[in-house]
């Protein structure tokens, strides 16, 4: 164990810091004060989880023995008992806790394994099967505006990022090999819908709290696609301009809001671009291992630089 | 003051920087923290991976082939890595510590070129173990506790390999060797994780080997379980017992010194051994796989619950509400993990493609287009 109390108190008795800072920090230093919520939302995280394992283990298993008309039921009188909570919060006028928001997450995810699976058994929508996941989005994006879940968000935004026809994890990041212009034209028409909804969602609600995730969701699909496009020629052409003006977007928006989340995927990215487009240009082993450490040398430098920018928001 | 590396005042006037943000003006901390500069954690992991990256790039460079190369490239590694720290004065910003991992890592590679064959460097060897203690090495110059904690867990599941782990193993059960050395290892660190560090550093070291080290021991055990059928009848039953009763001595103590001392690493320690002991149980009886998952989901969700409920007033000080806002990298694994689960029941439950779709050109499926 170790104390930083010595170091508050002397900050404190030179009026470095202000009374409420200094007690603050002080109870938080001795343990006057200790959350929990980092592990309530670890425990939480996991429940969602396994539940959401076991549930589609049993939608896989069990459809002859229970028929999927009983299925489909009992799933949605589940996901109904687990939104109860954030119901009950929101007719009462009160904002989510952690814990409603992870039921109403579960009772969302379990709506959507619902509508999957009767999909698959019923054939609702026919040939036009995909577009269940547009109305997953829809009803997903009805669901954190009306209870304000950014966890839900998170699930919609998904949802339309895989309809048109990108994955919206970090995970599909490492497919580039697999990757076609096409893949990217949709990442960035998915990127541009993010944009222009959030552009949206910040004019009819100033206060809103959605903006983060959307951020995460656009600059990673915008980024994603014009990567894709910097790998073939003539895609190249506008790949390369996009992304300049990407990262210096993301940059630019790291440096005004203090958030360092942003400068890393304003450089980063930027450097696995210019990788992408060189590399396949450059012969020979030593030629492009050499480019390739005169980027990540570069990368290390400006990140460096723009971090040192920055200035952090207050705790 | 020290050239090499901050001292422990300056370390910790460094972590009471790190702990205020900006309520803090920089200009009155500048001289107790002797210059050394760091950055934030999401910058520290990007540019830790620039760091290694580059090292390894170096390496290739220089070329593959020649043995002697490893040790040049790790020593222009390391040589980087010490003159970042001299003449820049950077500390835990992540490129110095990327580069000196990694150059100890190379060092240590060519090391292990001297003692014996190349094709025996995974298992209970002494190659792996040479790589282990250059990995501790180097955490240990930087101060990192994550490269510490690797190289703990590496060596864990080292010791868990050697002939004499297999057979203790065959008397045991499988893997509870394993599970009892890091066990042993994590109460070790709990028990002097009692007494009062100057460095910061030092402390969080011990504090992640107490978080980490339950499930990592437990994961071998778990792994030859799994592949063996998991099931009752596998294993030496009294080995299953034992483990189970370690577990659940270590989880205790673990619970007990986390809400004692107001520490989070033994509460996660905590919450591995009972996800552990939930993994036991699960091969213990002959239960379904989705009736343990959804059982152990609503466990955990009902643990969620009722805690939340119960700290939502602060009792003794304890509380589920969060205390800063300042938790950007949390809500960003938040909404990270909230896309996964998204994506995984979308992949896992939608509807079936056509098995042929004429001209489709989808990869496996009828036509070709050209793509795939």
């Amino acid at each position: 164990m170790h104390t930083l109390e010595p170091e508050l108190r002397t900050l404190h008795a030179e009026g470095v810091i202000d009374d409420a800072t200094a007690a603050r920090a002080l109870a938080r230093d001795r343990g006057q004060v200790f959350s929990l919520h980092a592990e309530l939302r670890a425990t939480l995280y996991v429940g969602v989880l396994l539940v959401m394992a076991g549930v589609g283990i049993v939608l896989a298993r069990n459809l002859d023995r229970i028929g999927p008309l009983a299925i489909v039921l009992a799933v949605a009188l589940i996901a109904v008992a687990f939104a109860v909570p954030a119901v009950r919060a929101k007719l009462a006028g009160r904002a989510l806790t952690v814990t409603s928001d992870y039921l109403l997450l579960l009772a969302a995810l379990l709506g959507s394994a619902n509508l999957a699976y009767a999909e698959r058994q019923f054939a609702l929508l026919g040939p036009l099967w995909s577009w269940h996941l547009l109305l997953l989005a829809v009803v997903h994006a009805a669901i954190a505006y009306a209870f304000g879940s950014s966890l839900v968000l998170a699930a919609s935004l998904t949802a339309l990022a895989g309809w048109f026809g990108v994955g919206g994890t970090a995970g599909d990041a490492l497919r580039f090999s697999y990757s076609s212009p096409e893949l990217g034209a949709r990442a960035l028409a998915c990127a541009a819908v993010i944009a222009a909804w959030r552009y949206a969602d910040r004019r009819a609600r100033p206060d809103t709290r959605f903006s983060d995730v959307m951020d995460h969701f656009g600059t990673n699909l915008a980024f994603w696609g014009t990567i894709t496009w910097c790998l073939e020629w003539p895609w190249l052409a506008a790949g390369l301009p996009l992304l300049a003006a990407f990262s210096y977007a993301s940059v630019r928006r790291g440096l005004d809001v203090g958030r360092e989340v942003f400068l890393v995927y304003g450089t980063v990215y930027a450097a696995i671009g210019i990788c992408a487009a060189a590399l396949p240009r450059l012969h020979g082993i030593t030629t492009s291992l050499s480019f390739v450490l005169t980027v990540v040398c570069v990368t290390a430098a400006v990140l460096w630089l723009f971090r040192r920018r920055l200035r952090e928001p207050a705790p | 003051m020290s050239r090499w590396r901050p001292t422990p005042a300056e370390e910790r006037w460094l972590e009471v920087a790190s702990g205020l943000g900006a309520a803090l003006p920089r200009d009155p901390l500048a001289a107790r923290t002797g210059g050394w500069r760091g950055t934030g954690l999401l910058a520290r992991l990007a540019l830790f991976v620039l760091g290694f990256v580059a090292a390894a790039l170096l390496f290739g460079i220089l070329g593959f082939g020649n043995r002697i190369n490893l040790l040049v490239a790790g020593l222009i590694a390391v040589l980087v890595a010490e003159w970042l720290t001299v003449r820049k004065r950077l500390h835990g910003s992540g490129i110095e510590e990327g580069l000196c991992v990694a150059g100890f890592l190379l060092i240590g590679a060519w090391i292990t070129t001297l003692i014996g064959p190349e094709a025996d460097v995974i298992g209970a060897t002494p190659q792996t173990l040479v790589l282990i203690v250059a990995a501790g090495a180097a955490g240990w110059r930087r101060l990192n506790p994550l490269v510490t904690t690797c190289a703990g867990l590496v060596f864990v599941h080292w010791i868990g390999s050697t002939t004499a782990a297999y057979a203790l193993d065959e008397v045991i059960g499988h893997g509870a060797t394993t599970v009892a050395f890091g066990c042993a290892l994590a109460a070790l660190a709990l028990a002097l994780g009692a007494r009062e560090f100057r460095r910061p550093s030092h402390d969080r070291m011990l504090d992640w080997l107490v978080a980490t080290l339950p499930v990592t021991a437990y994961a071998q055990h778990a792994a030859w379980s799994f592949n063996a059928g998991g099931f009752a009848d596998v294993g030496v039953p009294s080995g299953r017992l034992a483990t189970s009763l370690l577990l659940l001595a270590l989880g205790t103590a673990l619970l007990l010194a986390g809400l004692r001392r107001r520490r989070h690493a033994p509460l996660l320690g905590f919450m591995g051994c009972v996800a552990c002991l939930a993994v036991e149980f699960r091969f213990a009886t002959a239960l379904a796989t989705e009736t343990w998952l959804v059982f152990c989901g609503l466990a955990a969700l009902v643990a969620g619950v009722a805690l939340d409920r119960y700290l939502r007033q602060p009792r003794n000080g304890l509380t589920s509400v969060a205390l800063t806002g300042r938790d950007d990298p949390l809500d960003l694994l938040q909404t990270a993990g909230a896309a996964l689960l998204a994506e995984r029941t979308a992949r896992e439950l939608s509807p079936p493609e056509p098995a042929f779709t004429p001209g489709g050109g989808r990869f496996g499926g009828g036509g070709a287009s050209g793509s795939y």
